[in-house]
C-alpha cells in the first residue's frame, strides 16, 4: 500500500505550515493558561493536554495518510449515517455544557460529534459533486443542499448555530468551487442576500443579542459586549512589536473567560503584536494556498472536491474566529484551528489535513 | 511556474480560482484590520490597557422607608461603614487582611473565610466588602492609614434602623445580610447586600428594595478616578405607609407587658390592621448588624419564644369564642331559634360520660342570648350533639377558620378545623361523641390563630364580609368570602355579644364604655384536660404551663365605624379577667379615652 513513489508527492509546504501552526498554538496556550494562575488552575494544564491530543492526532494523521482516499467513497454514506445517529444520540443522551447539548459522555472521553459530522458531510458532498458533470443546475444543487441540511438542522437544534452555519458555509463553498450554471449563480447571488434578513426569526434571543452587541458593543459593556471590547483592547495594546511572550498581562484580559479557546488569538496579538499576528495570518494563508494547489493538481474529481471541502473547512474557521476577535464579525463560538485549545477539534483538524495530503500524494498514481 | 497563474479555462467565480481569490481577500481584510488595531490605533488601546482601566461601580438604591399610619418613621436607613478591598490593587492580600483584622478587631480566621467566600462573587477589580458595619472611630483610623494599603477602601452603605425597636418587631421583621442561598436565587443581589428576612421586610422585599444602578468610570495607574458615566440610574425602593397606628400598638404592648400572647386590632370595615402585638418581642436592630451567638442563643432558648409571631403563627384552641360559630351554625341550619331553650344543671351526659358546665351550679333555663352572655357550656353540648361534627366543621371552615388569612406576613399558620374524616385520615382513629362535645366549646383538636378570630369578629359587624387583613394604608379592601350567616343571624349574635358587656351575668362587663357599642366573647382554652387537681384553686396557684389560655374577642362601634379587637393571653387563666383588661386598654387607646397614650 505504502508505495515509495508516494513520498515524491508529499506536499511538504502544507506539512511545514501545519507543524508551525501547531507549534505556535501550543506555545501560545502555555502563555494563555499561565495567566489563569490566580483562578487556581494549573499553569500547564491546557498546554499539556493539547500536546497529548497533538500526539494522538499525529498518530491518526499517519493512519489517515496511509489509507487510499478512494476507500472513503465507499465509507462516505455509512460515516454520514453514523454521524447523524451520533447527533441524535447527543440530543437524547448528551451532556449539557454552557446550556447546549453538544457532548457525548463516553467514560473518560467526551466526544463532540459535531466535529466528526463535518468530516462526514464533506466526504459525502465531495462524493455527490464528483459524480456530477459540468456546472450544477437547480436539481443537482437541491441534492447537495439536502445532504448538508439534515445534520445542519440537528446541530442547530442542540443549539449550536455557529456549527450549523459552518456546515452550510462549507458546503456552499464546495458548490461554488464545483461551479453553478450562470443562471443559477445569478439568482442565488441576488436571492440569498435578499432573503437573509428572514433568518433573524430563526435566531435565539442570545444570538440576536450577540448580533446587536456586535453592531454596538457599548450597548452591553458588562455582558455580551465585554468580550469584543476586551479582546480588541488586548490586541490593540500589543502594538507593532507586542509585549513579549508571557508578558501580555493586560489586566482586562484576565477576565476574558474564553481566552484559551475562542479568544486565544487575542493573547497572541497582545504578546506578539502586529508582527506576530500578521505572520500567523500569513501562515494560515500559505496553509490555505497549499490546499488550493492540491485542488488544482488532484488526479480525480473526488479528490478535487474533497480538497476544496477541506479548504473551506479551514477558511471559514479562520475568517469567522479572527474576524470575531478583531471585532469585525459577531461573536460565534468557533475556534481558531490549531491555536484554540480543544481535543476533538484538533483531532479533526489533523484528519482534514491528512485527507488533503492523501489526495496530493496519490495525484499521479494512475495517470502514468 | 504555470501553476501559480489562475487557470484560463474557468471563470473567477467557479473552480480553484475561487479559492485563490478567497485566500487573498482573507489576508487583505484581516491584515488591514490588524494594521488598524495594532499600528494605527495602538496608542489608544495601549492607553486603555495600561493607564486607563474601565471600572464599573454599582450605585445602590436606597431601600424604601416604612412609616406608621400617622407618618412616624418605623424603619429608616442610616449610613453604615464597611471595609472593602479591590483584590487586583492589593500587592499582598494576606498582609492586607492581617491589617484589616487589627483595625476592626475581627477574628483573622473568620476574615479569611469570609474573604474566600466573597472572592467568588466579585471580580478582582471590583470592591469586595470584607467587614461590614464598622464603628465610626475605626473608620477614622482606617482613613488615616489607608494610603499605606493600596486596594483598601471604606465604603458607605445604608443600614436599616428600626427606631421603635421591639415595638414593631413582628410586623416589620428585619433585614440582614443576604446568605449564599438568597444570593444564588436572586441575581440582583450582590455580596454584602441586606435583604428582608422576616415580616413586612421579607413579604414586601420586592417593593422596598428598588433597583441598583450602574456607573462606569475610568481610573489611571495610581487609582485616581478620571471620568464617570452613568449607565443606569438607580431606582429607589418604594416608601411604604402602614395602616398600623403606633399609639395603639404602644398601648397594646404596654397592656401585654409581662404576658405572653397576642393582640390584633382590625378596622372591621376595611380589614386594615391597626395594631398587631406579639408578646414577648425582640429588638430587630440586633439582627441588622449580625446578631451575636449569645443573643441568638438567648432568643432561641427563651421558653416564651420571643421570635414567634403569635397573632398569625400560634394556633390555640379558641375555647368559648368558638361558641360564636356554633350559634351561627345552629341558627342557619335551623337546629335552634333565638327562643330555643336548654336547661343547664351544670352537667351534660353522653353515654356513660358526664361533661360539666364551667359553672358548677348550672345556668338554669338558657336561651341563645343567655348562652353567649354567660357562656353556658351545656347549651352548646346540646347544640353540638344536634348539629353533628360534619355540619360544625363545614360551617367553621366557611367562617374562615382553618385557613390562612393571607395577611402579607411570612410563615402564617392555618390553624385546624377537625372533622371525622380528618381524624380518621390523620390520626387513624374514629371520631367519637366526645370529640363533637369538645369541639362545640372550642376545645380538643380545633385551633385558631388570633388573626383568624379577629377577621371572623370583623365579619360579624361589617355586613358579613371576610376581609383579608391589610398592612399597608394604601391597600384597598379585599373580600375573600362571605360569612355563611344571614343578616338576622349576625345581628342576633352581635346583640348577644353586646349583652356580654352590658348585661348582668355577662363575662366581659369591664369592657363597657360610654357612647361606644362594644360587644365581646370571652374564651378560656384548657391546656390540660380534666385538671381536677387544680380545678378549685386560684389561677396563681396553678403552675404556669398548666394554666388555661385566655381569649377575648371584641368589636366596637362608634360613629358608624367598626373595629375588631382580639386579645389572647397564653396561660392567662380565665378569658374575661386576663384578656379583658388588654382589650379594655386597646379600646381606650382607640377612642382616646382614659390617659392619653
Amino acid at each position: 500500500m505504502m508505495d515509495r513513489r508516494l513520498f515524491s508527492h508529499v506536499p511538504w509546504g502544507l506539512l511545514v505550515a501545519l507543524v508551525l501552526l501547531f507549534g505556535i498554538g501550543v506555545a501560545n496556550l502555555y502563555s494563555a493558561s499561565s495567566l489563569r494562575l490566580e483562578d487556581g488552575l494549573g499553569v500547564e494544564s491546557y498546554f499539556r493536554k493539547q500536546l497529548v491530543w497533538g500526539a494522538l492526532s499525529a498518530g491518526v494523521f499517519v493512519v489517515g495518510v496511509a489509507i487510499h482516499y478512494r476507500h472513503l467513497r465507499a465509507l462516505a454514506w455509512p460515516a454520514y449515517g453514523v454521524g447523524v445517529l451520533l447527533l441524535l444520540g447527543v440530543r437524547f443522551l448528551g451532556k449539557t455544557v454552557y446550556g447546549a447539548q453538544r457532548w457525548l459522555d463516553l467514560g473518560p472521553l467526551h466526544l463532540q460529534p459535531t466535529e466528526l459530522v463535518k468530516v462526514a458531510v464533506i466526504v459525502v458532498v465531495a462524493k455527490i459533486l464528483s459524480r456530477m458533470e459540468g456546472y450544477l443546475g437547480w436539481r443537482e444543487l437541491a441534492k447537495v443542499v439536502a445532504a448538508a441540511l439534515v445534520p445542519a438542522a440537528l446541530i442547530y437544534k442542540q443549539p449550536d448555530l455557529g456549527s450549523a452555519l459552518n456546515i452550510l458555509l462549507i458546503v456552499g463553498g464546495m458548490i461554488v468551487f464545483k461551479g453553478l450554471r450562470p443562471a443559477v449563480f445569478k439568482t442565488l447571488a441576488v436571492g440569498i442576500p435578499a432573503l437573509a434578513p428572514l433568518g433573524w426569526f430563526f435566531l435565539k434571543e442570545y444570538q440576536k443579542q450577540r448580533i446587536l452587541v456586535f453592531l454596538d458593543p457599548t450597548a452591553d459593556p458588562r455582558g455580551a459586549g465585554y468580550h469584543i471590547i476586551q479582546s480588541q483592547i488586548a490586541i490593540g495594546s500589543g502594538g507593532f512589536w507586542g509585549k513579549g511572550f508571557l508578558r501580555g498581562t493586560q489586566s482586562q484580559l484576565r477576565f476574558l473567560p474564553e481566552k484559551h479557546t475562542d479568544f486565544v488569538f487575542a493573547v497572541l496579538g497582545e504578546e506578539w503584536g502586529f508582527v506576530g499576528s500578521i505572520l500567523v495570518l500569513f501562515l494560515f494563508c500559505c496553509f490555505l494556498y497549499q490546499i488550493y494547489l492540491v485542488t488544482v493538481e488532484a488526479k480525480d474529481e473526488f479528490g478535487r472536491c474533497l480538497a476544496s471541502g477541506v479548504f473551506f473547512y479551514f477558511f471559514w474557521q479562520v475568517l469567522i474566529n479572527m474576524g470575531m476577535v478583531l471585532g469585525i464579525m459577531p461573536v460565534v463560538g468557533i475556534p481558531l484551528p490549531f491555536l484554540s485549545y480543544g481535543g476533538s477539534s484538533l483531532l479533526v483538524n489533523f484528519c482534514m489535513v491528512a485527507l488533503v495530503v492523501n489526495v496530493a500524494m496519490r495525484r499521479f498514481m494512475f495517470k502514468r | 511556474m504555470e501553476r501559480f497563474k489562475p487557470s484560463q479555462d474557468t471563470p473567477l467565480w467557479a473552480g480553484p480560482n475561487v479559492l485563490l481569490v478567497l485566500c487573498v481577500l482573507l489576508f487583505a481584510t484581516l491584515g488591514v484590520r490588524l494594521w488598524y488595531l495594532q499600528v494605527v490605533k495602538a496608542d489608544v488601546y495601549r492607553d486603555k490597557a495600561q493607564e486607563n482601566r474601565i471600572r464599573q461601580r454599582v450605585l445602590y438604591a436606597p431601600r424604601g422607608v416604612i412609616r406608621d399610619a400617622y407618618g412616624t418613621l418605623v424603619a429608616e436607613n442610616v449610613p453604615a461603614y464597611a471595609v472593602a478591598v479591590v483584590r487586583e490593587e492589593c500587592p499582598d492580600i494576606e498582609a492586607t487582611l492581617d491589617q484589616i483584622a487589627s483595625w476592626t478587631g475581627e477574628d483573622r480566621q473568620w476574615l479569611q473565610k469570609s474573604f474566600e467566600q466573597g472572592k467568588r462573587r466579585t471580580k478582582s477589580f471590583e470592591e469586595q466588602v470584607v467587614v461590614s458595619n464598622i464603628p465610626f472611630d475605626t473608620v477614622a483610623r482606617i482613613e488615616a492609614e489607608r494610603h499605606h494599603w493600596p486596594g483598601v477602601s471604606v465604603v458607605v452603605r445604608p443600614k436599616r434602623f428600626y427606631p421603635t425597636g421591639a415595638l414593631l418587631a413582628h410586623v416589620l421583621g428585619y433585614v440582614a445580610r443576604a446568605n449564599d442561598k438568597e444570593l444564588a436565587q436572586d441575581p440582583e443581589l450582590l455580596l454584602g447586600d441586606n435583604v428582608g428576612k422576616l415580616g413586612v421586610e421579607l413579604a414586601l422585599e420586592r417593593r422596598l428594595r428598588g433597583h441598583k444602578g450602574l456607573e462606569e468610570f475610568e481610573v489611571d495607574a495610581v487609582g485616581r478616578e478620571l471620568d464617570s458615566r452613568r449607565l443606569r440610574a438607580p431606582v429607589p425602593g418604594e416608601d411604604l405607609r402602614l395602616a398600623l397606628q403606633l399609639p395603639l400598638q404602644r398601648a397594646g404592648v404596654r397592656a401585654m407587658a409581662g404576658k405572653a400572647g397576642a393582640v390584633v386590632v382590625l378596622d372591621a370595615d376595611t380589614g386594615h390592621v391597626l395594631a398587631l402585638v406579639s408578646s414577648p418581642s425582640y429588638d430587630p436592630n440586633d439582627f441588622v448588624t449580625g446578631i451575636s451567638h449569645q443573643r441568638w442563643g438567648a432568643l432561641v432558648e427563651d421558653p416564651l419564644h420571643p421570635m414567634q409571631n403569635r397573632p398569625i403563627q400560634s394556633a390555640y384552641p379558641p375555647g368559648s369564642v368558638f361558641k360564636l360559630v356554633m350559634a351561627g351554625a345552629g341558627l342557619e341550619s335551623g337546629a335552634i331559634t333565638a327562643s330555643t331553650t336548654v336547661y343547664c344543671n351544670g352537667k351534660y351526659a353522653i353515654g356513660n360520660r358526664v361533661y360539666r358546665c364551667w359553672r358548677r351550679g348550672g345556668h338554669g333555663t338558657v336561651d341563645l342570648r343567655k348562652s353567649l352572655r354567660e357562656s353556658c357550656d351545656v347549651y352548646y353540648y346540646a347544640l353540638g350533639e344536634r348539629l353533628g361534627a360534619d355540619v360544625i366543621s363545614d360551617f367553621a371552615r366557611r367562617c374562615g377558620l382553618g385557613e390562612a388569612t393571607g395577611v402579607d406576613l411570612p410563615h402564617e399558620r392555618r390553624g385546624l378545623v377537625p372533622s371525622p374524616t380528618w381524624k380518621r385520615e390523620r390520626l387513624g382513629r374514629k371520631w367519637v361523641g366526645g370529640d363533637t362535645i369538645n369541639m362545640s366549646i372550642g376545645q380538643g383538636y380545633v385551633v385558631t390563630t388570633p388573626m383568624q378570630i379577629a377577621r371572623l369578629v370583623a365579619a360579624l359587624v361589617n355586613g358579613g364580609r371576610l376581609l383579608r387583613p391589610l398592612l399597608l394604608a394604601s391597600d384597598t379592601p379585599e373580600e375573600q368570602g362571605r360569612l355563611p350567616m344571614s343578616d338576622a343571624t349576625r345581628r342576633m349574635i352581635a346583640d348577644a355579644m353586646v349583652a356580654v358587656v352590658r348585661e348582668d351575668g355577662g363575662t366581659a362587663r369591664m369592657l363597657a364604655r360610654p357612647g361606644i357599642r362594644v360587644g365581646a366573647k370571652t374564651g378560656t382554652a384548657q391546656v390540660v384536660k380534666l385538671m381536677d387537681r387544680y380545678e378549685k384553686k386560684d389561677t396563681e396557684d396553678i403552675p404556669y404551663k398548666y394554666r388555661d389560655h385566655a381569649w377575648l374577642a371584641a368589636f366596637a362601634e362608634k360613629d358608624g365605624r367598626h373595629y375588631a379587637v382580639v386579645a389572647f393571653v397564653e396561660h392567662g387563666g380565665h378569658g374575661g379577667s386576663e384578656a379583658g383588661p388588654v382589650v379594655g386598654a386597646m379600646l381606650d387607646a382607640l377612642f382616646g379615652l382614659g390617659e392619653a397614650p
